[in-house]
């Protein structure tokens, strides 16, 4: 068993771990059909912004060109990062420079990405996660499981039982409400007294040098508000022309993400505080992030890079549903995932997630952006293959398979005989235990084959025509 | 230009062309933009400011709302407010010089916001009707944390001030230097964090109540 497999079945096994899924992920895909179902212009929205993505990831250069002339025009101090390390070298450079002790940060997947939470601390910053679900993981000691819910695998009994442990004066923590008072309560002094502010960015709005950032919960503008310095951490990829493209991402993004027209605050962000503001900080940074978007361009995965991080992919991933986001073993779980940590983390170390996926086509067609994911995903097993990092035994059963498959008498003969075995280990109709296919029958049962072999009824069939 | 802008510009190069001509990529974005009505959710059907009170009070945005005819009963509209929510009569008054001239009487105001605010009232520079969003641009006059420190927050908004759909709100200020902060406000604060239950107060307002001043017909 490899690693991968390993988390997988430790995924499998967990009692509760199914149910914390299934409370979150149900909820955000109902609450997405209904938006999707109230706005008949979906797919052609959806064509626009993945033509608009398209026309920035085209013409990047300029478009990066244009937003750092004007966001140096608001004040902002702008750096750029060749890899994820370069990036924390320059944020924790920034925090050591501030002589900052304590900085808040609201949530962005760059971030963990680039392993900003753990850069922070080997640097003896104090980190406090203001987004609620990051905050629980930080008590937990934990990563995100979600890219939008990223403590979408705690169950509230599990959240409670951190806040008793962390927070001071929990309350009873009866209810999630409770609970959401309590952090409130916890984290609010953290917020006026952080000496910097760090945030991401959803959008980098080129003519006007501002970034984006989207919450529910209001905690990236009192993150970014009461400190000396806000800093931004953004892949280049981020770009828009202007905030009317940005209106038209805002669309597709929110509705698909948690099924609302908007979020609760959409914030544009441009340059340090301006004179006469009463609040915003002094200084503002925005650290452009490669970190592997120029590899995936050359690798040719441009498609890629029109992800909004929106999180329906996973929500309806027939897969992700059953192993949730650890599994995955990186920042990016679910489909999305599978096609970007191969190129960020090589191939030879994520072989497993392209495969850990039934192609079906979900994921691509909830996609507000129309990446084609399963493509995608079949180009990685096709590179597998090709550089044979495929398993032996897959290989070998592929080769077996192939031998069949060329010669077709032989295929049906094998497969009505496989038809003919395999009711001898049903019970009740159906088969929870056959030799060869235990990994299936451990965790789910296999109806019994019903009616001859696909071509056997198909010949029946065509017949009777 | 510094080593690392110059290695990613190098990265992209070396998939893509030289960028093209200025007037080639404006001329491909305005065909893009060309395209954006066509994919806009039909929502404001009506007078902006009656789909903008409409949407405001749906339970996607779920504030609460009211309409007055004239600004100086603002302030009698954010007492009955406070009494509705057994609150007391000391506000964080946004520093405007249009709420400063009202008549506070009956309540003490102040013109910072605190950490544990209970109440503080504002005017919005404006709002959106599509989504029901209320703008607020950072200024002298309009600090950024009114918005997201208080428990209640009441908000001001003239109606002649709301945009039909979010490209309208855009195109008003298009060319001109943004403030440090833009912020679209939709409904109080949230979070559905825990189990994806969706709970009010989460760091920012647990209440908004907005209240639109005036109506074409005045
Ligand atoms: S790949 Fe598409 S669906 Fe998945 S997170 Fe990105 S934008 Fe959303």
């Amino acid at each position: 068993m490899n690693a991968f497999q390993g988390r997988v079945t430790a995924a499998l096994a967990d009692p509760t771990l199914k149910t914390a899924i299934d409370r979150t992920t149900n909820t955000a895909r109902s609450k997405r059909a209904a938006a999707i179902a109230a706005w008949p212009e979906f797919a052609q929205a959806r064509e626009l912004g993945r033509d608009m993505k398209d026309h920035v990831i085209a013409n990047m250069e300029y478009y990066l060109t244009m937003f750092e002339a004007n966001a140096v025009k608001t004040g902002a101090k702008i750096h750029w990062a060749r890899t994820g390390q370069e990036a924390c070298e320059i944020v924790v450079g920034i925090c050591k420079a501030a002589k900052a002790k304590s900085v808040t940060r609201s949530k962005s997947m760059l971030g963990e990405e680039i392993g900003l939470p753990h850069a922070l601390e080997a640097a003896g910053i104090e980190r406090v996660e203001t987004d609620l679900a990051e905050h629980i993981i930080q008590l937990a000691g934990e990563t995100p499981s979600h890219i939008i819910w990223p403590a979408l695998h705690k169950t509230r009994e599990q959240v409670g039982e951190l806040f008793r442990a962390h927070h001071t004066d929990p309350g009873e923590l009866a209810t999630v409400e409770e609970m959401v008072s309590s952090a409130r309560r916890n984290l609010r002094e953290k917020f006026m007294a952080a000496d910097v502010g760090i945030s991401g960015a959803n959008f980098l709005i080129a003519d006007t040098g501002a970034i984006c950032t989207v919450t529910n919960e209001g905690n990236a503008e009192l993150t970014t508000t009461p400190p000396r310095v806000h800093i931004v951490t953004a892949g280049i990829e981020k770009l828009v022309p202007s905030m009317v493209e940005a209106m038209t991402m805002l669309r597709l993004l929110v509705r698909s993400a948690t099924g609302a027209e908007l979020t609760q605050y959409t914030t544009f962000h441009a340059g340090p505080k301006q004179p006469g503001d009463v609040d915003g900080p002094e200084e503002f940074h925005i650290v452009l992030v490669d970190a592997g978007r120029t590899t995936m361009l050359a690798e040719g995965l441009a498609e890629m890079l029109r992800c909004l991080r929106c999180g329906a992919c996973m929500n309806h991933c027939v897969v992700y549903r059953q192993i949730g986001g650890h599994a995955y073993g990186a920042t990016y779980p679910g489909p999305m995932g599978s096609v970007i940590t191969p190129s960020l983390d090589g191939l030879e170390t994520s072989q497993d997630l392209p495969r850990a996926c039934t192609l079906n086509g979900q994921c691509h067609e909830v996609c507000p952006v129309a990446i084609p994911l399963p493509t995608l995903i079949r180009g990685w097993r096709t590179k597998a293959w090709v550089q044979g990092y495929e398993p032996l035994h897959t290989a070998w059963a592929l080769r077996i398979w192939e031998f069949f498959a060329l010669r077709p008498v032989l295929y049906q003969l094998a497969s009505n005989l496989a038809l003919r075995i395999m009711p001898l280990f049903a019970k009740g109709g159906w088969i929870s235990k056959m030799p060869l296919a235990g990994g299936w029958t451990r965790y789910r049962d296999m109806p019994i084959p019903q009616g001859g072999s696909f071509l056997a009824q198909y010949k029946k069939r065509q017949a009777a025509k | 230009m510094t080593d690392a802008k110059q290695a990613i510009f190098a990265a992209i190069r070396k998939t893509l062309p030289a960028p093209a001509p200025a007037p080639t990529i404006a001329a491909e974005l305005s065909q893009l933009r060309a395209r954006i009505n066509a994919t806009r959710p039909d929502r404001v059907s009506g007078p902006a400011d009656e789909v903008f009170l409409e949407r405001v009070q749906s339970p996607g945005v779920a504030a609460t709302a009211e309409r007055i005819n004239s600004f100086d009963e603002f302030p009698a509209a954010v007492m009955r407010y406070a009494v509705r929510h057994n609150l007391g009569l000391d506000i964080a008054l946004q520093p405007h010089p249009d709420l400063a001239t009202l008549n506070w009487s009956g309540c003490q105001t102040h013109d910072h916001i605190g950490t544990d605010e209970t109440l503080a009232v504002g005017l919005a520079l404006g709002g959106i009707a599509e989504t029901g969003s209320l703008i607020f641009h950072s200024s002298q006059i309009s600090p950024t944390l009114f918005a997201f420190l208080p428990l209640h927050h009441i908000v001001a908004i003239p109606y002649k001030n709301i945009w039909p759909w979010m490209e309208d709100y855009v195109a008003s200020f298009a060319g001109k230097s943004p403030p440090r902060n833009v912020n679209f406000v939709t409904g109080a604060s949230g979070t559905t964090d825990i189990e994806g239950a969706l709970v009010r107060g989460a760091h920012g307002p647990g209440w908004l109540h907005i209240v639109v001043v005036g109506s074409p017909g005045l």
